[in-house]
C-alpha cells in the first residue's frame, strides 16, 4: 500500500529541496548570500503550500499520507505556521550575526531548513515511527548547529552535551515505542488507540510503561524539569541564533508531538501518565522560574525562562488531554487546552525570537557581554532597541496588554476549566517570580546609568526581524481574536487533536 | 464617545512620541487632556460601548459610562490637565517620554473606571502599572530603584492572585461571559466558601492598591522617590483605585463573602486611617507626610466601603474622587515649593507667608480641603463614609473619626512649619503660570465641596445596586451561622440608610 499524497508533503519537501540546492550553491559561491536568500525563499514557498493546504483542510478535506502515518490536518498545519515563522525569523537574525561572528559557512542555512523539515514531520506524525524519524531529523541538524563555533569550548561542549543527552532521550523514546508495540502490535496512533480501548485488552501495564518512556523522551526535548539540565548549558554555549531556533522551533515541534500523543493515545492509559506529567509541569514551572531569578547573564536567564515557559505550555497540554476534542456547535473542535498551546506558542515565538535577537545586537562577536550590567543605560544610548526589548520582556512576564498576557490567560483558563486549579495557582505564583527577573532587564535599561560603552552593532536583517517580532507581540496582545479566530474557525479545525 | 475617553489619551500619547518640538508637545498634551475633560463631562449622556474581544472565551471590550466610574474619570481629568501642563515646564529631562507616560496612565485609569468586563478591567488595572512604574523608575530620585522594585512586587503579587480568581470565576459560576451583567447573577449564587476565597483573592489585590495596612509599605517610598515636580505623585494618587475595585467588583460579585468579611476589613481600614494620620503628624519630610495623609484618607474610603451602608458607599466613592483633587493639588504645590527651596525637608522651610502670601493662601486652602473642612471637596465624602461606619459599628466608627482630629493636627502643623515662624530666607510668590495651573484644581475643590449632589446622584445609582446584592444576602436564610448577628444589625441599619 503506497498511499502517497504529494501535496500533503509539499511544505517539508519545499524546505528539503531548498536545503539541498543551498548546499550546492554554498559550494559554487564564495558568498553565503545566495544560500541565505534561497533558504528564505524555501521557507516562503513552504508557507504558501501550507496556506493552500490549510484552506483545503479547513474546507473539510482529510489530508494524509502513508496510510495515516503522516497527517496534514489542521493541527499539524497550524503548527507548521509557527515553525515556519520561527524559522524565517531565525534566518533573518542569523544572517548578519554569522558575518559579525566570523562563523560564515553556507551550510548553516540548509541545516536550519533540514531541522525545520524534521519539526514539520514531528508535527504531522500519526505514527510512532514517523514521530521518531521527525525527531531525529530535527535533532541531528541542531546537534551540529550548537557546536558551530569551532574551537570555542562552550560551543563545542554545548554540541557534545546536547548530542549525548539527546541520544539518551531518543533511546528512551525508542524503548517506549517498542514497549507500546509489544503491548498493542501497532505503531499508528489510531490503531494503537483501537487496541487499547478494546474490551479485554490484557497488557495495560506494558502499554503504560511504554507511555511513560515516550513521555520521558519527549519531555527531554521540550526541556521539562528534571530533564531540563542540558538546556541552560546548551542554550548559553550555542551561537545565539541557534539558541533562538532551539527555544522556538524545537520546542514547538516537541509540543506538537506531546499534544498529539496526549490528546490521542494517553487518555486510554488511565490516570498514571497525566499525574506524572502534572508533577513534571509543576516542577518545571517552579525550577525554571526560581533558577532564572538568580542568573546574572541575560542569555542564561532566558534559557531558564524558556524552561519555565515549557511548564506553562505543559499545563495547557494537560488541559488539552483532559478536555480533548469537543463537539461544539460547528462540529468537532479542538479543546481550550489545544488552542491555548498553539496560541501561546506563536506568541512565545515572537517574543522569544525578539529577546534573543536583541541579545545578538548587545553582545560582542563571541556572545560575551550579556550580563545585566551591559544593558544598563541602553534606554538612553539605543532607545529603539531598548523599547522593543522592554516590550519583549514585559510580554514574557505576562503584563497586559501584550501577547504573553493573553497567552497566560488562555493557558490558565484552560487549566482551571479542566480542573487543574492547584497547578494553575502554582503557575500564577511562579509568574510573579518571573515578573521580577524580566523586569530587572527593563530596570537596568532605563533606571541605571551605562557602565560600559554600548555595542554599536546594527543590522538591517535583524532589525527587520525585531520589527516583525515586536509588531507580532503587540498585535497579538491587542487583537488576540485574529489568531484565536483562526484556531477556532471552521468546523474541522484542530479536530486531529 | 465612551471609547474615546480611553482612546484619546492613548492616541495622544503615541502621537506625542513623534512630535519633536517642545511647544508642540505642550500643545498636544493640553488639547488631549482638555478634550478628555470635556468627554468626561459628557459621560452621563454617552452610550455604553461594547464589542467582542475573544468571543469564544467570553471576553468583551465593554465600557459603561453610566455608573459611578464616570465621576472618577471626571476628577482624574481635572487633575491630569494641570498636572500635565506643570510637567511640561517642571520636568526638564526627557519631557516627551514623561508626558507620554502620563497620558498613558490617564488612558489606563479611565479604562479601570469604565470597564464593565472583568478581564478588561484587569487588563487596564495591570497595564496602568507600567507607566506608573516607569515614571518612578526613570524620573525618580536616588532611591528610585529600591522603591520601584518594592512597588512592583506588591502590585504584581496582589494582582496575579486576583487573576487566578478572575479566571476561576467563569468555570465556577458557569457565567456565559466576563461581562458584569452576565457574571453578577451567576456569582451571587455561588456557595459561601467559594465566594469567600474568591473574595479574599480580590481583596488582596485591592488592599495593596487601596492601600490598607499592613499592605501599604510601598506607598511612602513611592511618593518620596518620585520626581520632585510632584506630578508623578499626583498621577499615583489617581491610581489608588483599590477602593473602586471593592466598590465596583468585589462587593457586588461576592455579597455573601463581603458581608462576612467586612467587619474585619472595616477594623483594618479604621486602623489604617488612624495609624497613618498619627504617623503623618510625626513626619519631617514633606512628601512622606503627604503620603501618610493620603493613606489616612484611603483608610476612610475603606471605612466607608466596608461599613456596607448606602451612605458609606456613596461617601467612599465621592471621597475617592475628592481626594484626587485635594491630594493631587497638594503634591503639585510640593513640586512648586521644591522649585523654590530645593528640598522636601520641613526643617528647610518656615516663614514663607511673608514673602509668598498668595502661595501660602492657596496651600492653606488645599490643606483645608484635604483635612475635610466643610464646604470643600473632601468633606461630603468623609462625612458620609464615617456615617456609614457608625451605622455598622459605632465603636469602629468612633475610632476612625479620631483620624479626623489627627488630620487637623498634621494639617495645621504642616502649614505652620512651611509658612509661619522664623523666616530662613524668602521665596518668590505664586507666579502667573503656577496660578493658572492650580486654578482648575481649586475651582474643582470648591465645586465638589459646595455642589456634591449631581455627582453623588450618579454614584448613588450604582451604590443602590451594590446594596441590593448585600440586602439579598441579609434577607436569605444564612448559610454561615457566624454572620447572623451581623445581618440582623445590618437589616436595621439598612432601613436607616434608605431614609438618608
Amino acid at each position: 500500500m503506497t498511499d502517497i499524497n504529494w501535496l500533503t508533503l509539499a511544505p517539508p519537501l519545499a524546505l528539503l529541496v531548498a536545503a539541498s540546492l543551498g548546499v550546492v550553491l554554498g559550494i559554487g559561491f564564495r558568498s553565503t548570500k545566495p544560500t541565505a536568500l534561497l533558504s528564505l525563499v524555501g521557507v516562503v514557498v513552504a508557507f504558501v503550500f501550507n496556506i493552500l493546504l490549510l484552506n483545503r483542510s479547513g474546507a473539510g478535506e482529510a489530508l494524509s499520507s502513508f496510510g495515516l502515518r503522516y497527517l496534514a490536518d489542521q493541527g499539524a498545519l497550524t503548527f507548521n505556521v509557527i515553525i515556519l515563522v520561527g524559522t524565517a525569523l531565525t534566518l533573518l537574525v542569523s544572517y548578519s550575526y554569522l558575518q559579525r561572528a566570523e562563523l560564515e559557512h553556507a551550510e548553516f542555512y540548509p541545516l536550519i531548513l533540514l531541522s525545520a523539515t524534521g519539526a514539520m514531520v514531528m508535527a504531522a506524525a500519526g505514527d510512532f515511527i514517523t514521530l521518531l524519524l521527525g525527531l531525529e531529523i530535527l535533532s541531528l541538524a541542531v546537534y551540529v548547529l550548537s557546536a558551530w563555533r569551532q574551537g570555542v569550548r562552550e560551543s563545542e561542549e554545548a554540541g557534545m552535551k546536547y548530542f549525548l543527552l539527546g541520544a539518551f532521550a531518543s533511546a528512551f523514546l525508542i524503548y517506549g515505542i517498542a514497549l507500546m508495540y509489544g503491548a498493542t502490535g501497532h505503531f499508528t496512533y489510531a490503531e494503537v488507540v483501537t487496541v487499547l480501548s478494546a474490551a479485554g485488552f490484557d497488557q495495560p501495564l506494558l502499554a503504560t510503561l511504554g507511555g511513560v518512556f515516550i513521555l520521558a523522551g519527549l519531555a527531554f526535548k521540550a526541556a521539562f524539569a528534571p530533564f531540563h539540565q542540558w538546556s541552560p548549558d546548551v542554550y548559553t554555549g550555542a551561537p545565539t541564533p541557534v539558541t533562538t531556533y532551539m527555544s522556538v522551533v524545537v520546542k514547538a515541534a516537541a509540543f506538537a508531538a506531546l499534544l498529539r500523543v496526549f490528546a490521542g493515545v494517553f487518555p486510554e492509559l488511565g490516570a498514571v501518565i497525566p499525574t506524572l506529567f502534572g508533577v513534571l509541569v509543576a516542577l518545571t514551572m517552579i525550577v525554571g522560574n526560581v533558577t532564572a531569578l538568580v542568573q546574572r547573564s541575560v542569555k542564561r536567564m532566558l534559557a531558564y525562562s524558556a524552561v519555565a515557559h515549557a511548564g506553562y505550555l505543559g499545563l495547557a497540554v494537560l488541559a488539552a488531554a483532559q478536555t480533548g476534542p469537543q463537539v461544539g456547535a460547528g462540529g468537532v473542535q479542538g479543546g481550550l487546552g489545544t488552542q491555548a498551546v498553539i496560541w501561546y506558542l506563536l506568541a512565545y515565538t515572537f517574543m522569544n525570537v525578539g529577546a534573543f535577537a536583541v541579545l545578538t545586537l548587545v553582545t560582542d562577536k563571541n556572545d560575551h557581554g550579556d550580563d545585566l550590567e551591559r544593558f544598563a543605560g541602553l534606554g538612553r544610548s539605543r532607545p529603539y532597541l531598548a523599547a522593543v526589548m522592554a516590550i519583549f520582556m514585559l510580554s514574557l512576564a505576562g503584563i497586559p496588554p501584550l501577547a504573553g498576557f493573553i497567552g497566560k490567560i488562555l493557558v490558565f483558563q484552560a487549566a482551571i476549566s479542566a480542573g487543574y486549579l492547584e497547578l494553575a495557582v502554582i503557575g500564577i505564583v511562579t509568574s510573579i517570580v518571573a515578573v521580577v527577573y524580566y523586569f530587572r532587564v527593563v530596570s537596568a535599561m532605563y533606571f541605571r546609568e551605562a557602565e560600559y560603552e554600548p555595542q554599536r552593532t546594527r543590522s538591517r536583517a535583524t532589525g527587520f526581524a525585531l520589527g516583525v517580532a515586536a509588531l507580532g507581540t503587540v498585535l497579538l496582545g491587542l487583537l488576540p481574536g485574529w489568531w484565536y479566530g483562526l484556531l477556532n474557525a471552521g468546523g474541522q479545525l484542530l479536530a486531529g487533536f | 464617545m465612551t471609547l474615546w475617553t480611553v482612546l484619546l489619551p492613548l492616541v495622544s500619547a503615541l502621537v506625542l512620541l513623534a512630535v519633536p518640538s517642545r511647544g508642540l508637545q505642550r500643545a498636544v498634551v493640553l488639547v488631549s487632556t482638555f478634550f478628555t475633560f470635556l468627554l468626561a463631562l459628557a459621560l452621563p449622556q454617552a452610550q455604553p460601548f461594547e464589542t467582542p474581544w475573544i468571543e469564544a472565551l467570553g471576553l468583551y471590550w465593554s465600557l459603561d459610562p453610566a455608573g459611578a466610574g464616570g465621576v472618577l474619570v471626571l476628577a482624574a481629568a481635572i487633575v491630569v490637565l494641570p498636572a500635565a501642563l506643570y510637567a511640561s515646564f517642571a520636568v526638564t529631562e526627557r519631557t516627551r517620554g514623561f508626558l507620554s507616560l502620563l497620558l498613558l496612565m490617564q488612558a489606563g485609569l479611565n479604562g479601570i473606571f469604565l470597564a464593565a468586563d472583568l478581564v478588561l478591567f484587569y487588563v487596564f488595572w495591570e497595564a496602568t502599572l507600567i507607566p506608573s512604574l516607569l515614571l518612578l523608575g526613570i524620573w525618580g530620585r536616588e532611591g528610585r530603584r529600591q522603591a520601584t522594585l518594592k512597588y512592583l512586587t506588591y502590585a504584581v503579587a496582589g494582582s496575579f492572585i486576583m487573576l487566578v480568581a478572575i479566571l476561576a470565576l467563569r468555570p465556577l459560576s458557569g457565567a456565559p461571559s466576563f461581562r458584569m451583567e452576565d457574571l453578577l447573577p451567576a456569582t451571587q449564587a455561588l456557595p459561601f466558601f467559594t465566594q469567600l476565597w474568591l473574595f479574599v483573592a480580590f481583596a488582596l489585590a485591592f488592599a495593596v492598591k487601596l492601600p490598607l495596612w499592613p499592605l501599604h509599605a510601598w506607598l511612602p517610598d513611592f511618593h518620596e522617590q518620585n520626581h520632585a515636580s510632584g506630578v508623578a505623585d499626583a498621577a499615583g494618587t489617581l491610581y489608588k483605585v483599590g477602593g473602586w475595585g471593592f466598590f465596583a467588583f468585589a462587593l457586588p460579585l461576592f455579597p455573601e463573602a463581603a458581608v462576612a468579611a467586612s467587619p474585619y476589613l472595616l477594623a483594618l481600614a479604621a486602623f489604617t486611617a488612624v495609624y497613618a494620620a498619627v504617623i503623618a503628624t510625626a513626619q519631617t519630610n514633606l512628601k512622606r507626610l503627604l503620603a501618610y495623609a493620603s493613606l489616612s484618607h484611603m483608610g476612610i474610603v475603606g471605612v466607608g466601603v466596608f461599613g456596607l451602608y448606602l451612605a458609606g458607599l456613596n461617601g467612599a466613592v465621592y471621597l475617592l474622587a475628592a481626594q484626587m483633587l485635594s491630594t493631587g493639588g497638594l503634591f503639585l504645590i510640593t513640586g512648586m515649593l521644591y522649585a523654590r527651596r530645593g528640598s522636601f525637608e520641613l526643617s528647610e522651610y518656615g516663614g514663607l507667608a511673608k514673602s509668598a502670601p498668595a502661595l501660602a493662601a492657596v496651600t492653606l486652602f488645599t490643606i483645608f480641603a484635604s483635612i475635610g473642612v466643610p464646604g470643600l471637596a473632601n468633606f461630603p465624602g468623609e462625612f458620609l463614609s464615617l456615617m456609614g461606619a457608625f451605622q455598622s459599628s459605632p465603636l469602629l466608627g468612633a475610632f476612625a473619626t479620631l483620624s479626623v482630629i489627627a488630620a487637623g493636627v498634621y494639617g495645621v502643623n504642616l502649614y505652620q512649619r512651611l509658612y509661619q515662624g522664623e523666616a530662613q530666607a524668602g521665596a518668590r510668590d505664586l507666579g502667573g503660570l503656577e496660578a493658572l495651573i492650580l486654578a482648575p484644581l481649586l475651582t474643582a475643590i470648591l465645586w465638589f465641596g459646595l455642589f456634591p449632589h449631581p455627582q453623588l446622584a450618579r454614584i448613588d445609582v450604582q451604590a443602590q445596586e451594590v446594596m441590593q446584592g448585600v440586602s439579598r444576602v441579609v434577607a436569605a436564610p444564612p448559610s454561615d451561622p457566624s454572620s447572623t448577628e451581623l445581618q440582623a444589625t445590618l437589616a436595621v441599619g439598612d432601613a436607616q440608610g434608605e431614609n438618608e
